[in-house]
């Protein structure tokens, strides 16, 4: 290694002044008389600097709110997700199906707090390994209650099966198969993409994924999907998941209702985030050349946006270009 | 709890009362939720990595030295859990959201700085993307959270030299990424003033 290579090895440790005095002297010795090595100390400065520019992003409040509902001060315990607490009655109806020998063994689990002194090898000691499949014609379209799901994941690794399978944790490890179009596996897609508190949002942004995948296909188109994806733009907390949504509304087959363009019009209008509205207003224009006739509401909306002064202005640019497609 | 030390506050939780958990959150949640979303690229992702994270350290806080910095034990919980999270394939593929979607316009800054801060922000984190795992560990730690040599060696389990080699690498990346920049970029670092 020649002496410049060694000098340049040390110059972020000079950038965070953690050179010990006499290698320090050292190196700014060299770099005084190393027109080479001043230019490179130079530019590690300035490279250094710029990124400063990297913001701080604040963390969101629910984020705390969460962590804090799995503390119980008073016990000295730590709660089981809260999301394990409630088993429902749509449970037990598939469990009735399936799971009778063992329903007894997880009502008498699931809300007992878990001892963290007693069980400190892992954070899912209350998850029970054991899985069951359940075909979706065994499981009644109308959940009742307001489960609480973990850990959803998608099974359609078999492209010569039309079959699909949701798998998730309840108070046991479930996997529902069946036909996309299934009505019991619509809902159970539907109550994942609705249910912020319910099921963890990497959940639900993998069921976004995942019903992009599968019901863009016309053959799979289902109503009450793209109605979950309006919901979802509506009332998602999570900018990531509504831009996800929009996104996927914009690929679903068969034209947008009026409930899904109502909700891309509110996102235009109120989303807070501003990525939000250019994606919404990026689905507005696309249902436009695509043919779809908007009322005067959304045409006075796209306008309003496009010169509104306190607008984000990739929006108002996107909400110029979308009226130009739809006055070409 | 605010007077108390990490230390005093882990001796809390160690024998088993975990009222300081709040207090411990609100000392450390900015710097574990930044660390991971700017590792992971991934605002989502780096909400489950600070609740479980807080999670961890109440459940394992035997594993804790009263020794140790506790932002170093935390750190290393966080860093563990960011690398799990990237080597599952599932989530390769979304390491690429999340840029523009985090920061709303500051409202006193003009349209023109604002958009000039977003790009800075976005070229910073595509640089810090194109970076190996290990690379954008050790500059994220050193540069963003201030952590010494020693500290990242310990979080990343691996020798000081290592992480001195990893956060050269990752500066010489990162100079060339941004240093068209950087060099003409009075622009750019007056934007962000």
């Amino acid at each position: 290694m020649s002496e410049c290579d060694f000098m340049r090895e040390n110059m972020p440790l000079l950038l965070t002044e953690s050179l010990d005095p006499a290698r320090r002297e050292l190196t700014h010795q060299h770099i005084e008389r190393c027109a080479a090595c001043s230019d490179e100390w130079a530019g590690y400065r300035e490279t250094w600097q710029f990124l400063g520019a990297l913001p701080e992003v604040e963390v969101p409040a629910h984020v705390k709110t969460q962590f804090l509902a799995n503390v119980e001060p008073p016990l000295r315990r730590l709660a089981p997700a809260e999301s394990r607490r409630h088993v429902t009655r749509w449970l037990a109806q598939a469990a009735a199906v399936v799971l009778v020998a063992s329903g007894a063994f997880y009502a008498g689990h699931r809300s007992k707090p878990i001892e963290l002194k007693e069980q400190p090898a892992s954070l899912n000691s209350y998850s029970i390994a054991e899985s069951r499949v359940l075909p979706a014609r065994l499981v009644s379209p109308n959940i009742e209650g307001r489960p609480d799901i973990e850990n959803v994941s998608f099974v359609d690794s078999n492209p010569s099966d039309p079959d699909i399978g949701l798998s998730f944790d309840i108070t046991s490890h479930v996997t529902v198969t069946g036909r996309p179009t299934d009505k019991s596996m619509v809902r159970l897609l539907r109550y994942v993409l609705e249910n912020k508190n319910r099921a963890a949002s990497p959940s639900r942004s993998r069921a976004i994924d995942w019903v992009r995948t599968l019901y863009s296909r016309p053959e799979n188109a289902e109503p009450e999907i793209a109605e979950a994806l309006a919901n979802v733009l509506r009332n998602d907390s999570h900018e990531g998941v509504r831009i996800k949504a929009v996104e996927t509304l914009n690929r679903m087959p068969g034209g947008a209702s009026a409930d899904t363009r109502g909700a891309l019009i509110e996102a235009l209008k109120s989303d807070p985030n501003p990525a939000v509205r250019i994606k919404a207003v990026e689905a507005l224009a696309n249902l436009a050349r695509s043919g779809a006739t908007f009322d005067s509401a959304t045409l006075d909306t796209l306008r309003q946006k496009a010169v509104q002064g306190d607008e984000n202005v990739y929006v108002r640019v996107k909400a110029a270009e979308a009226l130009s497609s739809i006055h070409p | 709890m605010k007077h108390l030390s990490d230390q005093e506050l882990m001796r809390i939780v160690q024998a088993g009362d975990f009222s300081p958990a709040s207090e411990i959150y609100d000392r450390y949640s900015s710097r574990i939720y930044n660390f991971a979303y700017r590792f992971l690229k991934n605002s989502e992702a780096a909400e489950d990595a600070t609740q479980e994270v807080f999670v961890k350290m109440l459940k394992h806080a035997n594993q804790f030295h009263g020794d140790a910095k506790l932002s170093t034990w935390l750190f290393s919980i966080t860093a563990n859990w960011c690398r799990d999270y990237l080597r599952k394939a599932d989530n390769k593929t979304k390491e690429a959201e999340d840029v523009l979607v985090t920061l709303p316009a500051p409202a006193e800054l003009s349209p023109e700085r604002t958009l000039e801060k977003r790009e800075n922000e976005r070229r910073i984190q595509k640089a810090l993307t194109a970076l190996t795992p290990e690379q954008r560990e050790a500059i994220l730690l050193s540069r963003f959270q201030g952590l010494s040599y020693a500290e990242i060696a310990q979080i990343s389990g691996c020798s000081e030299g290592a992480v001195k080699t990893r956060v050269f690498r990752a500066m010489e990346t990162l100079k060339k990424a941004l240093g068209g920049e950087a060099s003409g970029g009075e622009r750019c670092l007056n934007a962000i003033s």
